[in-house]
């Protein structure tokens, strides 16, 4: 499994499509910095394909006020948690 | 080229970027070859508008900005030889493969995960 | 990258060669057989026909691919040039101790290598 970090929004850079299309059927994505405004319940569906597999972190969501607005099936992880994907996968591609 | 004897190595560079607008390629490139110099084996994948990194007839930029094509032509004496590109980002531009440099192998955008999946370490540019 | 910066000056002649704090060449184009012979001579090394055919081949490198190689493709570039029996480390070794493609580049007048041990 590979972690695959995401730090552009897809509201207006068009990156995370090559992050999706680089993702096989078990890759986990990680939304962070600016990439955390694509875990809103508004943008979400750009990530549809990537479902139960999506993460975002929590600090970067706190900074920008989000947390209320990221979407149920976002699964919001601290910087503890960013260490854990990162342990649980076996290399980590970014994306920018 | 069948699908399933895409390349393995230690290394796949991912480059995105065109030429000469960033230093995003130059920096990629480099990467590629300091690998390959301390003998780690190396893939490149060009995808989106970095498959305009192959696209023959390419000069120094107007601002002075070297040429990649001399930095390309090198990568065979790094033993740099496993380059692919994405066949949909090289028809969005209106490209051949005759119309490349280099010889490099088209893949669909459904292989690319295998790429990946195929080496210790991917870097992107 | 050649440094812009100069440190020391080498006579040659009756000419004055810029060099950068490593000691290659600041104007690349200053570069004369002369010139590899006194930079030779400083560090005590002394060019015969096996060292002069590797500097013209490093010379080759330089101006087809616009950069200095490292050991890897120098070794290379030397196999196809002059015959495999003289592609190999050992042979670029013993003609150039210490770091061949560092004092290969400096002597043929071209920048320091960038991804060199």
């Amino acid at each position: 499994m590979i972690l695959h970090i995401l730090n552009r929004p897809p509201s207006s850079s068009l990156v995370y499509r090559e992050a999706l299309a680089a993702m096989s059927d078990t890759d986990r994505l990680l939304l962070v910095e600016d990439g955390v405004l694509g875990a809103l319940t508004s943008q979400v569906r750009h990530f549809q394909q990537v479902e139960g597999r999506l993460f975002a972190l929590r600090e970067d969501l706190h900074a920008r006020g989000l947390e209320g607005q990221c979407d149920a099936s976002v699964q919001v992880v601290d910087v503890d948690g960013f260490v854990t994907l990162t342990e649980e996968a076996n290399k980590t591609v970014s994306w920018f | 080229m069948s699908s399933h004897a895409l390349a393995t190595g230690d290394l796949l560079v991912i480059l995105r970027h065109a030429p000469h607008g960033s230093s995003w390629l130059r920096e990629g490139l480099d990467a590629a070859l300091v690998a390959a110099a301390f003998g780690q084996s190396v893939t490149l994948l060009f995808q989106s508008d970095g498959v305009l990194a192959l696209a023959r007839g390419q000069q120094a930029g107007p601002l002075g900005q070297k040429s990649t094509a001399p930095t390309l032509d090198m990568l065979t004496m790094y033993d740099i030889e496993s380059l692919f590109f994405v066949e949909d980002a090289l028809a969005s531009f209106g490209l051949t493969q005759q119309d490349l440099q280099l010889p490099a192998s088209g893949i669909p955008v459904t292989a690319i995960p295998e790429l990946l999946a195929g080496h210790k370490q991917i870097l992107t540019f | 990258m050649a440094s812009s910066e100069v440190a020391r000056y080498l006579n040659v002649g009756d000419r004055r060669i810029a060099l950068d704090p490593e000691g290659y060449l600041v104007e690349l184009s200053d570069w004369t057989p002369a010139v590899a012979e006194a930079l030779a001579a400083e560090e005590g090394r002394e060019l015969g026909e096996e060292h002069w055919e590797v500097i013209e081949v490093i010379r080759d490198f330089y101006a087809r691919y616009q950069a200095s190689p490292a050991m890897r493709p120098l070794v290379k570039a030397v196999g196809l040039a002059l015959g495999p029996e003289k592609g190999h480390s050992l042979h670029l070794m013993r003609l150039f101790p210490d770091s061949p493609a560092k004092v290969t580049a400096r002597l043929a007048g071209l920048p320091k290598p960038a991804n060199c041990l």
